[in-house]
């Protein structure tokens, strides 16, 4: 079970939570160097060696106002280091750091997925979250909703 | 199959109507180097890599591609939300009301349909490949184009992170041309 702090200091909550790891540091001597989850979801690439910025500066940080969009937050950061680290897995299937870390980062989201849908509903159609009456599966707001 | 994940792969959440941006969007909808162009090149394409390296990557950046689609319908519903038949009209979208009303369909920046003129298969590893590390540099200097066209920072950190999608994606078809160069001895022309 996760902590979640009444100010919702993100940054703070993130590594109280422990989204994410140091040890990819010291694992991956013959991997590409990997940013942390969030790090590199707001960067949208988790490869240090492939970052290149445009126009702005620094990164933008993601401000979650609440527990709902500071779950979603780790969720979608663990979610890109999954896509990001597959891209990569897709060319080099035999870098064992990076299946190992596939591995981390799944894992770490499938439970937070889980405790995200009990809380708030449905992510996907495959989750218990949907034995409800009325039907919550088209409950809003959709993703294209502000 | 696809699996609908009930979320945005990078969040959209914008304040400020903004209807020229609204219009500029539309490029990387239905444009030519748009993100609908992209996910149907390498969705097409995939069925005739050479192998298992080439089917799994060309089907997931195909797959991450619908994810962009979604996420750049976000921001042009949202930069129109609300907007009035005159705004659209001062905007250059009056063509837009008349036909699509506030919806959205894949046309690029200058109102032109999308047409699958816009990709190609070729069945040659070589060919495809190369177009798809072109359309990932035209994709990215389109997102270039259209930072420099804001300031508006709900707009710039979704449009940052899609374009940095197109670097890492420019270098995994790279990685993967190189390798198959290599496989297939072929020499790089």
């Amino acid at each position: 079970m996760n902590n979640y702090l009444n100010n919702y200091n993100f940054m703070e909550n993130y590594k109280i939570n422990k989204i994410g790891n140091d040890q990819y540091k010291m694992n991956m001597s013959n991997s590409p160097m990997l940013y942390d989850p969030y790090q590199g979801f707001i960067r949208g690439n988790m490869f240090q060696n492939l970052y290149d910025a445009y126009k702005i500066k620094e990164p933008y940080e993601i401000k979650p106002m609440n527990e709902q969009a500071e779950m979603l937050t780790y969720i979608d950061s663990l979610s890109f280091a999954c896509i990001d680290i597959n891209l990569y897995l897709d060319v080099f299937p035999n870098d064992k750091n990076a299946i190992e870390l596939f591995n981390q980062y799944r894992n770490q989201q499938n439970n937070l997925i889980m405790e995200y849908q009990n809380k708030f509903g449905p992510l996907f159609l495959n989750n218990d979250s949907l034995n409800t009456y009325p039907w919550a599966w088209n409950d809003r707001p959709w993703p294209w909703e502000s | 199959m696809w699996l609908y994940e009930k979320k945005l792969e990078y969040p959209i959440n914008i304040k400020k109507k903004d209807l020229k941006m609204a219009k500029n969007l539309l490029a990387q909808y239905g444009g030519p180097d748009g993100e609908f162009a992209a996910a149907m090149r390498y969705l097409n394409q995939r069925y005739t890599m050479p192998d298992e390296k080439g089917f799994a990557l060309l089907n997931d950046i195909g797959t991450e591609e619908m994810a962009h689609v979604e996420m750049i319908a976000t921001m042009v519903t949202q930069l129109m939300k609300g907007a009035s038949i005159e705004e659209l009209e001062r905007a250059g979208l009056s063509g837009q009301y008349v036909q699509h009303d506030h919806a959205i369909f894949p046309v690029d920046a200058n109102g032109v349909p999308f047409t699958s003129a816009y990709i190609q298969t070729t069945g040659d590893w070589n060919a495809d490949l190369t177009e798809d590390m072109a359309a990932e540099q035209k994709a990215r200097v389109t997102y270039e184009h259209l930072m420099d066209m804001t300031n508006d920072p709900d707009l710039l950190a979704p449009l940052s992170f899609l374009r940095q999608r197109e670097v890492v994606h420019f270098e995994r078809f790279k990685s993967l041309r190189d390798y198959y160069l290599e496989k297939y001895k072929k020499n790089s022309f």
